[in-house]
């Protein structure tokens, strides 16, 4: 899931200003799950901004409402009558939410109400772990199912490096080595004869560095689209 | 409860407004006190600002 954090709400009061009638909007898929901007949390957020804003002398009409994902444009036509009414969006979304918003809305001012932090998962109750750098070349099928891209601090495609100690990474003792997690992995499955073959340096034009990235396929195209 | 008062505190409130205390119904004494801390600490806030900026 995408994980996310929400922002101070002195943050949030700033990216607000001036605007009178505000709408929080949450999104029900990955922000739910990460308890971050789901409609629990938007009306959270629409409730807090409402008493704040009363107490600094200026009540300010906070509402909110949820959609099943925002970063559909499809969904967010269910609240398109709300956002028409609000001077300003608190987008509880992920970056990819906001940005839905902002394309679908294009007349509204739509400002970010979370720091959306990673690919990851719930490893234990209130904890996520990145899990995933979206590089676009996975290698998963070479590393035991354990990302070095990920979880090594260095992304090292050939083993630990010197930094490595009692399965650990420099960087902070909290941190697992991944490559410590993948010989051990391997070791498991009795399959470590997998590392003996070297791994060529990755092309990194798929991940972040080939500049915005995008998918086309031409097999649910529609006709009238490839016109 | 922690985050309530954390909550509350980012509001502009006094997160001391909030507090939980854990007791059985068999422990009248206890209720008590509690009941008596909490109106203390209540008095000596003063009335909840949002009701005063509703006058």
């Amino acid at each position: 899931m995408i994980v996310a954090e929400q922002k101070p709400l002195a943050e949030i009061k700033a990216l607000i200003g001036d605007a009178q009638k505000v709408l929080v909007a949450g999104c029900g898929t990955c922000v739910t799950v990460c308890f971050a901007g789901g409609a629990r949390e938007a009306a959270i957020v629409a409730a807090s901004l409402r008493m704040a804003s009363k107490l600094d002398g200026n009540a300010k009409a906070v509402t909110d409402a949820t959609v099943q994902r925002q970063c559909e444009w499809e969904y967010l036509d269910e609240i398109a009558e709300q956002v028409r009414d609000a001077d300003l969006v608190v987008s509880l979304g992920c970056g990819v939410g906001v940005q839905a918003m902002t394309e679908h809305f294009p007349q509204k001012w739509i400002v970010p109400g979370l720091n959306t932090k990673f690919l990851g998962l719930p490893t234990e109750q209130g904890v996520w772990a990145e899990r995933c750098a979206a590089c676009g070349d996975c290698i998963l099928g070479l590393t035991g199912g354990i990302c070095p891209i990920a979880r090594c601090s260095k992304n090292l495609l050939n083993g630990p490096c010197g930094g490595s100690e009692d399965g650990h990474c420099e960087i902070n003792a909290d941190v697992p080595c991944a490559w410590q997690l993948i010989y051990d992995r391997l070791s498991s499955m009795g399959k470590l004869d997998r590392l003996l073959e070297i791994q060529p340096p990755k092309n990194w034009r798929t991940a972040r560095d080939g500049g915005p990235r995008k998918i086309v396929r031409p097999d649910l195209r529609l006709a009238s689209e490839e016109e | 409860m922690k985050h309530v008062q954390t909550l509350l505190k980012q509001i502009g409130l006094k997160p001391e407004r909030v507090q939980m205390f854990n007791l059985s119904s068999a422990m009248a004494n206890r209720f008590v006190e509690a009941a008596t801390a909490m109106t203390n600490v209540i008095q000596e806030l003063g009335p909840n600002p949002l009701k005063i900026s509703d006058e």
